[in-house]
């Protein structure tokens, strides 16, 4: 269906469950790297995160096995052994290590867009990389062995010890860290939530190197464990925190000499075939299978996953390979309560519901009709009336439910962005830091994805122009590290997404100096502009105070089509700055985009919807006001020009009113720009579900898409930026002035009171 | 899985139906007098005309866009079209729907719609017999019977550029 090739309609959909599932495998390993950044600024390792960091890549190279993505899959292979050497301590984390693991997560999603057929595959790059992870993967010489020696451990649990245990064990000694050994006894029923209590307090004094079983089998129904957890804490501390009914915590002490003989193998040892929990009773099925999910749980949480063929499971000496089926039979439970959803479908939903409040409004007019046909019609109109009233609400609910459905967090772009304001900043050596708030702020799923791309240039663009060098901060008593705060809230009907940094702002001097030096402006029209049209003026195409272009910014792309891209989904860019203060950038954009509000106005009979976001006031236009300024209309609205387009005109619709009654100014805004459109009548305001024009359709410039009024109707709805773009680009500048000096005026009463 | 089951089998049908009877079915509708055709497996549905919104700026042959049970719908007026004089819809008036893959659904307004014709191979001349140049939307002439002639036509090219 997609490429015409012959896929059938079941492989397409696992084909796009590859897609989605990579894709949130890969968005999560971007925030596990940030973590591991942040964690390794401070000085610290977090083991816990490269071993999530090992699993992601691990599940990502079975699935691009399945899906034959064998690009994919050479470079997770790859990724994988540098991180198996991480997490085994064969190699250091370090910057660069991290920068090369960051590359791998951006050539990932790359390389997803590349199956999908969105874009080429970077061969050239991941070949790169992949060498590059060669080298780093070269194995260190290992220093530690002595000190595990050192402690009173028995000679067979390091038989019983992974690798990985092993490693873990040998690098909390080398620290320094008091290596303790707890016993506790869990009952067979609850051994899961007890012992996931367990490490919850353990965790924060310590890390949990390994427990087995100790195979003392006091009772059929209960399982010790030999707890080996090294930690800081003295042992008064660790017994405080870690607490139970049948739990006992002592020190393992440290051998000085180190030449002693190494104790005989005992109990611990001997009994490991207990492991598998000397089922007495097993006839009973139940408590069987409990046993079984208590021991896989046991083995998962430490260990990557191995359902997906190919993958190389290192054989781990016990249990893993006899609870290797029963890992996977888990997995396939434990699935979460979620369900992905194409979100075309959601769409094909909301033409139902829309359909439906078309019935809905034929059944009012049924009613009607009913009402004034006799007595009895009277009455079974009221009993409609009153179904028809309680299908309008449900109806209500279950538009509200399909908006819900489609709203996702903006956190999910937002994720991103740290992955690139540590790029960036890295690239650009400058230190700045990412403060998030608000990204649990829900909007339409598409409009995400389409606010991905703005941020991100806006992003660039506070760290190369803003945020100045550590050396700059320190002149002017800032902090030596930057801050960029994306701040995202919801306001009515509407998400407000503020981007601030505590750069070194701009100077609306310099802006003016560079737009005349451009050719933007002219003098004259440079000394009549404001600050505030001043800052405006980064959004022009073909902007930018830079001399030299670097690799992010100073091309001179970028900020407009950044107002262009948010205009299209119907937002406002908004921007404020203060010379050594920083810079804010405010973002404006409707929740939704299945549901808009418009305004539907008459242009000669005809209904046409005008969406309600891009609709500053209407008012009755005064053709005593309208003067002619070089072949266009500008009226003057309270002191003020307002370039008008008469849309009957532009649209060549016959003109069938005579113009003896009054016509309206629409007055519409799209970002900084404002045009009145003049439309024979104003009708009314409507929720309405926007469908597009087919593709046959695809030149018609001017028109968002269509909707269906409730009389078999279909209004079309105006694409106010494409409007305002054909209207007023050739030499708009000489507009903008006057629509800014408005806008100006407009919006200078809340600001000064906010 | 089902949808191409459900494929499949109506591809078999349909093969077996044009292998079986070599023959192909076409809907065949009037416009100024004359009599054409359209293959029914591009036609998607029948409809009266529901009423119909003018596109402004739209291409010159397309009439507007009409609402189908929640999708919107191009209609393109045939007459105009070939450059045949216009007249006002009347009750015989039908926009047929076809749908030839293109991605989308294209109504194409004609005067009147008459009756299915099951055509064999040999009942179908080349275009050419009307001359050696042809529009690209002719695909050829039809002789079901005796007194009867069908101007067959390809919608894909009118879908295309309308």
């Amino acid at each position: 269906m997609v490429d015409g090739s012959g896929r059938n309609d079941a492989g397409d959909k696992a084909r796009e469950e590859f897609f989605s599932e990579a894709q949130e495998i890969i968005d999560a390993l971007g925030r596990d790297l940030l973590a591991l950044d942040a964690a390794l600024k401070k000085g610290q390792f977090d083991a816990e995160l490269i071993n999530d960091v090992f699993r992601g890549v691990h599940t990502l190279k079975g699935l691009s096995g399945l899906f034959g993505a064998t690009r994919m899959s050479v470079l997770s292979h790859q990724l994988e052994d540098a991180l198996d050497d991480l997490r085994l301590g064969r190699i250091e984390l370090t910057a660069s290590v991290l920068d090369l693991l960051f590359q791998a997560i951006s050539l990932y999603t790359r390389l997803l867009a590349g199956e999908k057929g969105e874009s080429s595959e970077p061969v050239q790059e991941i070949e790169q990389l992949v060498v590059a992870l060669g080298q780093v993967s070269a194995p260190r010489a290992g220093s530690a062995a002595g000190v595990v020696a050192q402690y009173d451990l028995d000679a067979g649990l390091f038989g019983v010890l992974t690798e990985y245990e092993e490693h873990r064990l040998r690098a909390t000694l080398q620290q320094g860290l008091k290596l303790y050994r707890i016993r506790a006894r869990f009952s067979l029923s609850t051994i899961d939530s007890a012992l996931a209590e367990l490490k919850g307090q353990a965790r924060p004094h310590g890390e949990i190197i390994t427990y087995l079983p100790t195979g003392s089998t006091v009772d059929a129904e209960a399982i010790e464990l030999e707890i080996l957890i090294a930690s800081h804490a003295d042992l008064g501390t660790l017994r405080q925190a870690i607490s139970g009914p049948s739990l006992s915590i002592e020190e393992v002490p440290r051998r000085f000499d180190t030449t002693a003989e190494p104790p005989s193998p005992d109990a611990s040892v001997a009994s490991l075939p207990a492991f598998e929990f000397a089922v007495q009773d097993a006839s009973a099925k139940q408590p069987v299978n409990k046993r079984a999910d208590t021991r896989t749980s046991l083995i998962e949480r430490d260990r990557p996953p191995t359902i997906f063929a190919g993958a190389p499971s290192r054989p781990r000496p016990q249990s893993v390979n006899r609870a290797g089926p029963m890992a996977g039979e888990m997995s396939l439970r434990s699935v979460n309560q979620t369900v992905r959803v194409d979100i075309r479908k959601l769409d094909r939903l909301m033409t139902v519901v829309g359909e439906l409040a078309i019935v809905k409004t034929a059944i009012a007019k049924v009613i009607d009709r009913a009402r004034r046909h006799s007595v009895a019609g009277r009455e079974l109109a009221s009993e409609l009336q009153r179904l028809n009233r309680s299908f309008e609400r449900h109806l209500a609910q279950m538009q509200g439910g399909i908006l819900e459905v489609r709203m996702v967090p903006l956190g999910q772009s937002f994720d991103k962005l740290a992955r690139i304001v540590r790029q960036i900043s890295r690239e650009l050596a400058k230190e700045v830091n990412l403060v998030v708030t608000g990204a649990e702020t829900e909007i339409d799923k598409l409009i995400v994805e389409e606010l991905s791309d703005p941020l991100m240039h806006m992003i660039r663009n506070a760290i190369d122009h803003g945020i100045e060098r550590r050396e700059e901060r320190h002149r002017v008593g800032k902090p030596p590290v930057g801050t960029i705060a994306l701040n995202a809230f919801q306001k009515g009907n509407h998400v407000i997404v503020e981007l601030e940094d505590d750069g070194a702002g701009m100077d609306a001097r310099v802006l003016v100096g560079a737009a005349i030096r451009r050719g933007i402006l002219t003098n004259e029209e440079a000394r009549e502009l404001s600050p505030r049209e001043a800052f405006a003026l980064v959004f022009m195409p073909g902007f930018t105070t830079k001399e030299v272009a670097t690799d992010l910014s100073g091309r001179g792309v970028g900020l407009d089509v950044v107002k262009t891209n948010i205009a299209k989904l119907g937002g406002i860019v908004d921007i404020a700055s203060e010379v050594g203060i920083g810079t804010k950038v405010t973002i404006t954009l409707p929740i939704t985009l299945a549901i808009i509000n418009v305004l539907l106005v008459d242009l000669g009979g005809r209904l046409f919807g005008v969406p309600l976001a891009n609709v500053e006031e209407a008012i009755v236009l005064d053709e005593a006001h309208v003067r002619a300024v070089e072949s266009r209309e500008v009226l003057t609205v309270r002191g003020a020009s307002l370039p008008i387009c008469r849309l009957r005109r532009l649209f060549g619709l016959p003109k069938e009113v005579p113009s003896a009654r009054r016509a309206f100014v629409v007055v519409a805004r799209v970002a900084d720009r404002r045009l009145g459109l003049v439309v024979d009548d104003l009708v009314g305001q409507q929720d309405i579900v926007i469908k597009p024009l087919g593709k046959s359709l695809r030149s018609v410039r001017g028109f968002a898409g269509a909707t269906e009024l409730g009389d078999q109707r279909v209004a079309l709805i105006l694409d106010v930026a494409s409007l305002v773009e054909e209207v007023l680009a050739p030499g708009e500048t000489r507009f903008l002035a006057a629509a800014h000096l408005d806008a100006e005026r407009r919006f200078a009463e809340p600001r000064s009171a906010g | 899985m089902m949808a191409e089951v459900r494929k499949n089998r109506v591809e078999k049908r349909s093969a077996r139906r044009t292998a079986d009877a070599g023959r192909t079915e076409y809907l065949a509708f009037v416009l100024a007098g004359e009599t054409y055709a359209i293959e029914v497996a591009h036609v998607a549905e029948i409809l009266k005309p529901p009423p119909i919104t003018e596109v402004p700026r739209a291409p010159g042959n397309v009439l507007g866009i009409i609402g189908v049970r929640g999708r919107l719908v191009t209609v393109v007026d045939l007459r105009r079209r070939f450059r045949l004089t216009e007249r006002p819809l009347d009750r015989r008036s039908r926009i047929i729907l076809t749908d030839v893959g293109a991605g989308e659904q294209v109504g194409l307004l004609v005067d009147e719609v008459q009756q299915v014709w099951r055509l064999a191979t040999e009942e179908i001349e080349p275009a050419q017999v009307l001359g050696a140049e042809q529009p690209a939307h002719i695909a050829g002439v039809g002789r079901p019977v005796e007194g009867v002639i069908l101007i067959l036509l390809d919608a894909r090219p009118i879908v295309e550029s309308p």
